[in-house]
């Protein structure tokens, strides 16, 4: 799930920057209103478990294969929308500075991916209006299956939007979708189940530590039922419906979106990604260097790799003579 | 988990050394791996000779810094598998031949394929120079130059400080689960709740003493750091040099003129 | 005549609705007394020191630490005047270096940089771990996290000094050296331990509790022989003793 360094396009990059800090931004301010100074030791120390945590491994029963925890989800329910996302800021970051998971460039897209989706919308569209009217096992595992189901679905989709407007894989974004989604859906049902299994005990052992549960009169705009149904209705759309679109056609792999007319939503992204690469290319440096078209640029290839190659050698020959001279001068 | 622990513990080792680019200003370093990091993607998916020009960059700051090069591309394990979805289907779909080496045939599949591997190397690399000259604290330093506020730059200092703590908890408490339950490969399902459940509850209670902790040496919501660094004259030398290379290495057609001579 | 420095006037505490942890308690220390509080596990030493500090308020009665009796509004002051050891060193360092984490309460009581400075070493050097200055948290053993955590309270020149279960997962000579450093304190200290040893070596008075209150109240030396009393407070003689 997490994007590669490799995969995005500065343009790309710098857009999901900007998304994700604005949201930072936002969260700094509602965590700084609450006033509470318990939240940064509670943040700080949360980031590490659930960060400890994912690397637990859970049995999948009836499969040779193990589950992990869903964090964003987990840091919804825990600390609410805003400080989950700071917290998950914390530990995307410490992911890609320390084990090269997901990139420093690619940050921007993560947080959004993982950490937006999971905390905000996990958060504030799903677990929220769910518990309404106090906690129950029953709504704490609903809450926890669909949210985890929904925000992974959304940033799968992300990812792949994301990498197709980066303009580096030749894979038709319906092929992609269509392999990216169904995964993802069976990741968030497992990943679902473990979380509500961990919440729910912590429900019965210290209910208090739940967000968004207290019990209240206030009768919501929704019932329980609609919620969820609504929710409910919001996975099956984007997590079958995309991947039952891009599935429908037989030789998925060779549809391309120009070909598929009439998709409002697909459309829509034909003129996103449309518009990224015309920002992409206006950004582009010495745009005839780089190759327009294949045809003209063959000659140029060829001796551009033989020149890359020598600088590469020289610059070899050179550290290695440092390294040389350098352990020649410790050893005296 | 070892796994985790024992690379935690030796970037930290790394990064606390007392060589000459573990001294560099933190501000100046992220500034030129970030450039070096959005230059590098930036390259067509073609361009493979740019990008192999780019290595310049890691290779003589591996070799000044005395990095391994092994420790660096074992860390490619998490991104390459979902590189390698992306790229590997690359050759199937652009099979125009844009060019010839000897009787060789290279389709352009093929080298935005290779193109898309250099990428995901290179970056790895700078991302693994960063990490192993510089500590945690001193980047955060660097963050909080940039005016980072500091709610997030203490928690993320928060994470990274108990991130060691609460892997080995995380180990001892998988660990005697598996003494007692031999031939099980993760967590049945029975203890799905409980054991990760508690873990989290041991994690709330040191949160609470940990607040407790600030709270008698006067903590109220803010951290001060005394420290401040200003730039050195090393620093805006290196900062100055590798501009001038990245930037040269992107935009000119260096790789091609000199191939040029050659060929 | 010596300064009374703390007081506790029928003191009763209980967490949430539940039975009262600490019930009807009265104390009071002088100076540079050094104060031992021993009790089974659960009898509420921990409960005791905590009010001490305000991390907690008594239900009814009156703390009073050098004349200024504790309430929210006078805690700032009286936390200059106290400092905590914790029983877990690891929870109470939280900052990544230990020169970070020993200037952490100088700089949020607004200290200029060089009294920062200047403090962090006196603190460092009153525990003999000045090697220890640059050095991360993750790196220092047991014995040397605890002589941090006593640094980083030292650095906030208190005159009180508050210790629970110091000596747990110390090595022997761990547990000597920090003997032998808290021997040194002029301070008001107040330990909590059931190492019987350990307070025998380091505290002059002792109290011992049991449910809630004090059981008896007097010179070390006399409590550590009494094996009648201790026993039925769920102790047992110190190891020094009951070996012969």
């Amino acid at each position: 799930m997490h994007m590669a360094d490799a995969l995005v396009a500065p343009a790309v990059a710098g857009c999901m920057y900007a998304c994700s800090t604005a949201a930072a931004a936002y969260s700094v301010h509602k965590v700084r209103l609450e006033d509470d100074a318990k939240k940064i030791p509670v943040m700080g120390v949360m980031g590490a478990f659930v960060f400890s945590a994912q690397m637990i491994n859970f049995a999948i029963p009836g499969t040779g294969s193990s589950g992990h925890l869903c964090g964003g989800m987990m840091l919804s329910a825990l600390l609410g929308p805003y400080a989950g996302f700071l917290t998950m800021i914390g530990v995307l970051l410490i992911q890609c500075l320390f084990f090269a998971d997901g990139g420093l460039l690619a940050l921007g897209c993560n947080i959004w991916n993982m950490a937006f989706y999971g905390c905000f919308i996990g958060a504030l569209c799903i677990w929220r209006p769910i518990m309404k009217g106090g906690a129950t096992k029953k709504k704490i595992t609903i809450a926890s299956i669909l949210g985890c189901v929904l925000t992974l679905q959304l940033g799968a989709l992300s990812v792949a939007i994301e990498t197709l407007l980066s303009g580096i894989t030749e894979l038709p974004f319906a092929g992609f979708v269509g392999t990216m989604q169904p995964i993802h859906l069976a990741i968030g049902l497992v990943e679902g189940l473990i979380t509500a299994a961990v919440l729910c005990f912590v429900h019965e052992a210290r209910p208090e530590l739940l967000w968004g549960t207290e019990e209240s009169d206030e009768k919501g705009r929704f019932s329980f039922g609609a919620t969820v149904g609504i929710l409910a209705a919001a996975a099956l759309v984007i997590g079958g419906g995309v991947s039952l679109l891009a599935s429908s056609d037989p030789d998925g792999l060779e549809w391309s979106m120009e070909k598929v007319p009439g998709t409002a939503e697909l459309e829509a992204e034909g003129a996103v990604y449309s518009a990224a690469s015309g920002i992409q290319e206006a950004t582009a440096f010495l745009p005839d260097y780089a190759f327009q078209n294949s045809e003209s640029a063959l000659g140029t290839t060829v001796s551009g790799i033989v020149g890359a190659l020598m600088v590469l050698v020289v610059c070899v020959a050179a550290c290695l003579l440092f390294r040389f001279f350098k352990r020649k001068k410790a050893e005296a | 988990m070892n796994q985790a622990i024992r690379e935690l513990q030796s970037l930290e080792s790394l990064s606390k050394e007392d060589r000459w680019v573990n001294n560099l200003h933190p501000l100046v370093k992220l500034f030129v791996t970030a450039l070096f990091l959005v230059l590098t993607v930036s390259f067509d998916k073609y361009n493979l000779a740019g990008l192999l020009s780019m290595a310049v960059y890691p290779l003589v700051t591996f070799t000044i810094a005395d990095l391994s090069f092994a420790d660096a591309l074992k860390r490619l394990r998490y991104v390459l598998p979902i590189v390698c979805v992306v790229g590997i289907f690359n050759p199937f779909f652009d099979r125009d031949i844009v060019m010839q080496v000897g009787s060789l045939a290279v389709s352009g599949g093929v080298l935005s394929m290779l193109t898309l591997m250099g990428k995901a190397i290179l970056t790895v690399l700078a991302g693994y120079l960063l990490i192993a000259t510089t500590s945690m604290e001193r980047i955060c330093l660097g963050l909080r130059m940039l005016h980072v506020p500091s709610l997030l730059v203490t928690e993320i200092l928060l994470i990274y400080r108990y991130l060691t703590v609460l892997l080995k908890e995380t180990r001892r408490v998988t660990n005697s689960y598996a003494l007692r339950a031999p031939g099980q490969k993760g967590i049945h399902i029975s203890a799905w709740g409980s054991l990760a459940g508690l873990l989290l509850l041991r994690s709330m209670d040191r949160a609470e003493r940990l607040y407790e902790s600030m709270q008698i040496r006067g903590f109220h919501g803010e951290f001060y750091t005394g420290r401040q660094e200003s730039m050195k004259k090393a620093d805006w030398i290196y900062l100055a040099v590798w501009t001038a290379v990245l930037c040269a290495l992107r935009f000119l057609p260096l790789t091609a003129v000199l191939g040029g001579w050659i060929a | 005549m010596s300064h009374i420095h703390i007081n506790l006037d029928h003191v009763t505490f209980s967490y949430g609705k539940g039975q009262p942890v600490l019930n009807d308690l009265c104390l009071s220390a002088a100076e540079h007394d050094s104060i031992g509080i021993i009790g089974a596990n659960g009898v509420g030493k921990s409960t005791l020191l905590k009010l001490l500090v305000g991390l907690e308020l008594p239900d009814q009665g009156e703390i009073r630490i050098e004349e200024i009796p504790l309430k929210k509004q006078t805690l700032q002051k009286i936390r200059e005047k106290i400092g905590y050891v914790f029983q877990d060193s690891e929870s109470q360092l939280f900052m990544t270096t230990v020169e970070e984490d020993v200037a952490f309460a100088p700089r949020n009581y607004g200290l200029p940089e060089e009294e920062v400075s200047r403090r962090v070493d006196a603190a460092l050097k009153r525990v003999h771990i000045e090697h220890l200055k640059g050095k991360s948290i993750y790196r220092l053993s047991g014995g040397e996290k605890k002589l941090v955590s006593i640094a980083t309270i030292l650095s906030m020149t208190p005159d009180i000094i508050l210790m629970d279960e110091p000596s747990v997962a110390l090595d022997p000579q761990n547990r000597r050296n920090l003997i032998h450093i808290i021997r040194e304190f002029e301070h008001l200290k107040m330990i909590a331990s059931h190492d019987l040893d350990f307070i025998w070596d380091t505290c002059e008075r002792t109290i011992l509790m049991n449910d809630g209150r004090i059981v008896w109240d007097g010179p070390t030396e006399e409590i550590m022989r009494n094996e009648k009393l201790l026993t039925e407070n769920g102790l047992e003689l110190p190891l020094s003793l009951s070996r012969r």
